[in-house]
Formats: structure tokens, sequence, C-alpha cells
């Protein structure tokens, strides 16, 4: 039987002690359907060692996204309280936020909380409920904040408008790690009827302490941006060993296709640029592979670049800084112009897509102003406009897709990979809900590569939860170990958090559930392939 | 007592539209933001060469925005539960607004006496849909543990006061002007067009009461959510798919932007530099902060 649940209340974020909020046990998760409905139920992450407790931020739910130190003395708390004000006043003027200060503004002022957004977001439900993941509560402990040290509305306003919120260090050091308990999918955005959009809100607290505060979860910020602007990639793969890899595609390329072929690189006067998410190149060459196998099939006029900078298609600022966002957007443009392509397509990355081709839209002008689209329409053209000759037969196989919310809601690609994957797979299905309304994997805005302490664990069991009930949910009826399926994730984030929730669940060894990217499937479809090009080796 | 209803009454007037004047050049000036968006389905990013495709227009967006008000879609597809006395609430306003704009026009355009019981009909009708509407939420924002969430006091003051203000307007119309149209009529169009100066000063106190509760109603309107959703659809806001094209309005207005200096603290930032200098530094500093 399930423990009464305590009560968590606005004004709880700012209470003085180092015990978590809520501890969420096993009880409290969303079911999952079968074949994991009878497994025996754990409880969905670690406590932190003793050691870590008393070194880092854990107070909110248990869980450490930042390793966020504990201040030192009263002092100090007070100094980084003080900083938190500066930069939300900052985040709330015109001059110092001018990138996202009206949609800010319209989020903040326009909720009736109406809590339609509860239900759409898969964090708040799959962890049970639990209310400080509900995505209007951070939103409502900003606002109350805001009211009551940057508007500064008196005592008896304060208590009209809503509970007094004290702003004290733990309700900063709260907020630095709730801001990253969403995934900023915006699905709640979506929901809002009055287009209150509180992923904007989580994603402009992230700014906030990054911009203002230096802080940020190290794989997004130290071995992330940074890494990226200093040695071209935020894989840490410079221009020699991204050669390399080239090299070792072209031996593949043979092996598979029975054709040797020289991959275009830095090839001036192409018309693509082809920019992957580096991380493909380290973990699932093969999607690079299909690309190549794919355009010179077809063949388009290509190229890609061992430039630094030019061989990544990442960044991550996106998520929780413009300024880096700018820097690392600039940089991938330039390699583009240097090399005189006509335009630059982003492969199988969701962030980069949204990243580089709608939000750095508008601070890309002149001659940086240079055309950019996605992998996925041309190849639509491709593969429906009889480019390639292709036998469905070869992927006649259980199919689902997973809509990358940046694909999707954020961009409004829906289509094209429906029309691929109906194309070329018969046994294609589609898990429900999809397209704009999807899920998010639980991978987003950085998910995927963060495993601070204990918040690999939580991605696993909290925030990927509902993706993991759409991929059983649409296998229902063939789990039949001997029967091969496929959970096509044409975006490398996505991709790698559904590979972390299969492995932990052992649904590859046990239902024979393997995952992969939509240009695999393509180029498996080839007539011309000498072998199979998916090998459903686990990797 | 008189004079103050009634300096209230056309302050409340004279406030209304200043503050809506200011909250639309607040919008106006507001920055240019970032593409930040959100599709309902296919966008031009589903075609090859998207630049060359054609947004959507602004009166598609005008259209979808008066099918949004008038029928809060978004609530009736997102939460039918709390749409139904929604639009019930709604609808009634809406006739309401557009009853009281009756009666100023009609006041002064024609024969008051010929008026017809319609008017009174429709003024019942409508008030009735909104009090029926607005009890409905004010229960379910009571008694609905969801609703109830994080719904400031105050509102709930502000539901009760809407209620009164109904039932204030139903003494007006019923019991002081006896269900009569021309008197109603009479009583509007003096207060147009500003006769019977002495007659404003010593106001009946129904009526008097129904302009106090009314003149409330305007100072508040300029800060309600109706307005929030009106802004939601100013050009650059919310399901605005306008590229930034090369000698276009929005790089004008970025360009503006790029020249004021980055004020952010944070020790990768460069605080004091234009954004331009900013974006394109190549040199990424340490990430050491020595303030933690």
């Amino acid at each position: 039987m399930k423990a009464k649940r305590k009560k968590i209340r606005l004004q709880d974020i700012s209470l003085p002690t180092d015990e978590p909020l809520i501890t969420i046990r096993a009880d409290d998760l969303m079911p999952l359907p079968p074949p994991l409905a009878r497994e025996e139920k754990k409880d969905p992450y670690p406590s932190l060692s003793e050691e870590q407790k008393k070194r880092y931020e854990s107070s909110l739910d248990g869980v450490s996204a930042l390793s966020l130190p504990k201040p030192r003395n009263k002092e100090e708390e007070e100094k980084l309280v003080e900083r938190f004000l500066r930069g939300l006043e900052k985040l709330l003027s015109p001059n110092d936020n001018w990138l996202f200060w009206q949609p800010l503004i319209q989020s903040l002022e326009s909720c009736v909380r109406c809590q339609t957004c509860s239900d759409a977001c898969p964090v708040y439900l799959s962890s049970g409920n639990q209310e400080i993941y509900r995505p209007t509560y951070r939103s409502e402990i900003l606002r109350r904040i805001i009211n009551k040290y940057i508007k500064k509305r008196g005592k008896i306003l304060s208590k009209l408008t809503g509970d007094d919120i004290e702003l004290n260090w733990p309700t900063v050091a709260r907020l630095a790690e709730l801001a990253y308990r969403c995934s900023l999918c915006r699905r709640c955005a979506q929901r809002c009827p009055l287009g209150s959009d509180n992923g904007l809100i989580g994603r402009e607290l992230r700014k906030l302490f990054s911009q203002e505060m230096g802080i940020a979860p190290k794989e997004l910020h130290e071995s992330g941006t940074v890494q990226q602007l200093r040695v071209g990639a935020s894989t840490g793969i410079s221009p020699e060993a991204f050669q390399g890899m080239v090299e070792f595609m072209e031996d593949e390329i043979e092996e598979k296709w029975g054709r040797r072929i020289k991959i275009p690189v830095d090839k001036e006067g192409s018309d693509i640029l082809l920019i992957h998410n580096s991380g493909e190149f380290m973990s699932w060459i093969e999607n690079p592979v299909a690309f190549a196998i794919v355009f010179e099939a077809a063949g388009l006029s290509w190229t890609l670049s061992s430039e630094i900078y030019g061989y990544e298609a990442t960044n991550y600022g996106t998520w929780y800084d413009d300024v880096q966002l700018a820097r690392i957007s600039l940089k991938q443009v330039e390699v583009a112009r240097k090399l005189k392509v006509k335009k630059m397509v982003m492969a199988e990355c969701g962030h980069a897509h949204k990243g580089l081709i709608v939000i750095a839209d508008r601070i890309l002008l002149d001659e940086m102003n240079f055309p950019r689209e996605s992998f996925l329409p041309l190849l639509e053209e491709l593969v429906c406009g009889g480019k390639l000759e292709l036998d469905p037969q070869k992927n006649n196989f259980p199919v689902t897709l997973h809509d990358p919310c940046n694909f999707v809601r954020l961009m409004g690609i829906v289509e094209p990979q429906r029309r691929i994957l109906r194309k070329i797979c018969p046994q294609f299905r589609e898990m429900e809900p999809h397209g704009v309304e999807n899920y998010c994997c639980g991978g987003g805005s950085g998910f995927a590569i963060m495993s601070s302490m204990n918040f690999k664990e939580w991605r696993e069991n909290i925030s990927s939860r509902m993706k993991l009930k759409q991929i059983l949910e649409a296998f229902n009826d063939v789990l039949d170990p001997g029967i091969k399926k496929y959970v096509c994730a044409p975006c490398s984030n996505c991709k790698g958090a559904i590979r972390d929730i299969l492995a932990s669940n052992g649904l590859w060894e046990r239902h024979s559930i393997y995952y992969g990217g939509l240009v695999e499937l393509v180029a498996n479809a080839m007539v011309a392939m000498k072998k199979p090009f998916i090998d459903w080796e686990w990797h | 007592m008189g004079g103050l209803i009634l300096f209230i009454f056309y302050g409340s007037i004279l406030f209304f539209i200043l503050t809506t004047a200011l909250r639309v050049k607040k919008c106006i000036d507001a920055p240019v933001h970032l593409h930040w968006e959100l599709y309902k389905g296919s966008s031009i990013y589903e075609s090859t060469e998207w630049w060359t495709k054609k947004e959507i227009t602004f009166g598609e967006k005008l259209w979808s925005m008066v099918l949004d008000l008038l029928f809060l879609r978004e609530f009736y597809h997102r939460n039918r539960r709390f749409w139904y006395p929604l639009y019930l609430f709604h609808t009634g306003l809406y006739l309401l607004i557009l009853w009281h704009a009756w009666l100023f026009i009609r006041a002064v355009v024609a024969d008051i006496e010929t008026a017809s019981i319609f008017g009174w009909v429709w003024g019942t009708f409508s008030t009735l849909l909104t009090f029926i509407g607005g009890m409905a939420i004010l229960i379910m924002r009571m008694r609905d543990e969801e609703l109830k969430v994080h719904y400031p006091p105050v509102h709930y003051v502000k539901w009760v006061f809407l209620l009164l203000t109904l039932i204030g307007g139903v003494y007006a119309v019923d019991l002081h002007f006896k269900s009569s149209i021309p008197s109603l009529l009479k009583y509007v169009r003096e207060q147009v067009t500003f006769a019977d100066f002495e007659h404003k000063l010593r106001p009946a106190p129904a009526p008097a009461l129904h302009v106090l509760f009314a003149s409330v109603w305007l100072i508040y309107l300029p800060f309600s959510h109706v307005y929030q959703l009106f802004f939601r659809y100013y050009h650059y806001l919310r399901w605005d798919d306008v590229p930034n094209r090369k000698g276009g309005e929005i790089e004008k207005r970025v360009r503006e932007h790029l020249e004021r200096p980055v004020t952010w603290s944070a020790p990768h930032i460069q605080s004091g530099k234009q954004w331009r200098e900013v974006a394109s530094e190549m040199q990424q500093p340490p990430i050491l902060d020595s303030n933690r």
C-alpha cells in the first residue's frame, strides 16, 4: 500500500534544511506495461553517499545534476543569493536579455493556473505526479520571487497575490537543480491555452545561473560548449582524429556496399555541407556511414568538413546559455562560408536543427545568414522521389518512430520521416501519441549526456519512463524475442537516452528491441547493398 | 459623493485608454527576440530550401486569433472540463460588452422611446450566461484540487466581485429602471452627452453603484489575462514563423542590439564588450569561478 505523501507547498522551496523535499519510491512511479509490469520494483535512483551529501547541494529531491558545492559560510550564501537577484534583474531587463525578453515576460504574465500543462509533462506524470516536477511549480516560485524582490510589492499585496517565498540560499540551490528537472521538451507550452511557456522559463533560469553565476552542468559547459569552442567538438575529436574516422568509414562502406569510395571532405563549392553530431562518429559511426552511402548512391554534390567546428553539429548553448549559443553558431556558419558550399544540411541531431536553423536565425546577419536546412526533406526527396533503388522487404521487421521534440513540436518537421518509413518499412507502426504531441525521450536539453552522481539513474527511471512505456506499447504484440524490432530515433541525444533505457531494462537481450537512426533503415533497404546494413549487434 | 463617482467613472475610462496605450507601446517597443517557436503541425522546414517558401500571412494569424478568442479553442482541445464554464462565461461576457456598446450607440443615434424589448432580452441573456459561467468557474476553482493549485487568493476576490457586479447590473436595470430599455437609454444618453450635469451629481444609488463597479473593472482590464491572450498574437510572439531575411526588418532590429554591451557577469561571458564582439570571441577563458 502506498504511503501517504507529504504535501509540498511553494514555500517549501526555501526550507533551511539539507533534507530533500521529496524522496521518490518505487511505488510512486507511473506503472509500466508488459513485459515490465511485473518486474520487481526498485527505487528510481540511489541516495547520494554521505560524503557527497556533505559536499554538494541535493536538497531538492536527493539528486545532483549540477554537483553544486555547498557554500562555506553564511557570508558566501548571502553573496550567492545577491548574485542570483542581480541575474534575475538582468533576465527581466529588455536591454540585458533582449534575446528572450518578450516570450519570457509573456510566459510570466499569462499563466491562469489552470494546470492544463501538468498532464502534458512526462517527468511529472512518470514520477507519479510529484509536485516539484509540475511544470508550473518552478515558474510560480520565480513569479513570486519577482513580485516580492524585484517588483517589491508590499506585504498585503504579496499575501493577496500568493504565498510569500523567502529568497535564501536553499531557494537558489533548489531552483538551480530544478531548472535541470525539465527537459525543455515544451510539451507543456504546446498545451497551454494562454501560450505560457514553462519550458522557456526553465531555460531562462538555466541561463541566469550560467551567464550570471557561472553555474551549469559540467557536461554542458566545461566539457561541452567550452571544449567545443577550444578544440572544435564537444566530444573532443580533433581534425586529425576526424580524418582517421573518415578512413574507417570508407572501409566500412566497402564492406557493406561492396564499393570503395572516397568520402568527400573539405570539397570546396559542393552543393551540401553535411554536419553530424560528432557523437555519431564516436558511438554510432554507422549513421555517418549510411549518410555517405545514400548521398553517393543518389549522386549528390556534398562534402564533410575536417575544419575545426566543421564536423560538429551540436550546440549545447541552445539549452542553457545565449552567449555560447551565439558563439558556436557563428563558428559553424563560418566553416560553411569558407567552403563556399550552397547550403548546410544538419544530419540526425535534433537540437542542432533547432539551434542553428531556427533559434540562431535572428543572430546570423548579412553574409552569416547562410542557407541551412534539415536532412529530412532532402532524404524524403531521395527515397520517395525514386533517386534510390530500394527494397522495403529488407526492412520487414517491426519499426516504430520516436519523434525528437526538436523536429516536430519545435520545428514543424512532422511528415517527411513518416513518408520515408511508410515507403521502406512494411511493418512501421506509430507510437502513441506522436508527431507534435510526442513525448520527449527523457534525454532532451542535455540530460542524455549528463551523468553527475545519481542523475543518470534519475533520467533512466523518471524522465525517460514515458518513452519506455510508449516503446513497449508500440511493440506489445511482437514482444517475442524471436522477432527483431527497431526503434527509429533520428537524433543523437534521443538515441543515447533510448539506448540507456533499453539496456538498463534488458530489452535487447530479452525481447530483441534494438534502436538506431533513420538513414540506416534507408541504407538497409538499398538493393545494391552487398551485406545487410543493419547488423543487429548491440552497442 | 456623486462628484466622486463621476471622477472615478471618467477617470477609469481615461486610465483604461492610457494603460492600454502604454501596454501596446511596451509590446511594440519590445526588442525582437530570437526565433523560439512552437508548431501545431507541418511547417516550411519540411521543404528543401525552405527560405524560398512563403510564410503564414498576417491575415491567417488574425483569423486564427479571432477563432481562438471567440471559441477558446485551446481550452476546448486541452482541458474540456474547464472549457464548459469558461465558454459560457466568455460568450456571456463578449455579448455583454457588445450590449454595452450597443447601449452607448443606440442612446445617441436613434429615438429612445422606440427601443424594443430586444435590448432587455439581449442584456439579461448575456448577464445570465456570464453569471452561470462565472459562478461555475468560482465553484470549480474552490473545489477542484488541480484548479486550486497556486491560485492566488486575490483571484477568488475577483470572481466574487465580478458576480456582485453582475447582480448590481441586474438590480439597476430591473429594479431601478424597471426593465425599461427607454429609461435605461435615457440614463446612458445623459452619461454620454454630458447632459443634465445636476442629475449626474446626485445619481440614484443603484446605477451609481453599478457604474462604480464597472469603473473598477475598467481599471483592472488592462492587466487581465484577456489582454495577455491578445498580446500572445502580436507579430513577434507565439505561432510566428518569420525567418530573418537579408536586408529585412528583423535584421535591422537585431543589428541595433548587437551594438549593446553584454552585462552578464559570469567569467566566460566577458562582460562589458558589445554583443557583436562577445559572440565572435574565439578565446574561452578558464571556467573557474573565483566567487564559488
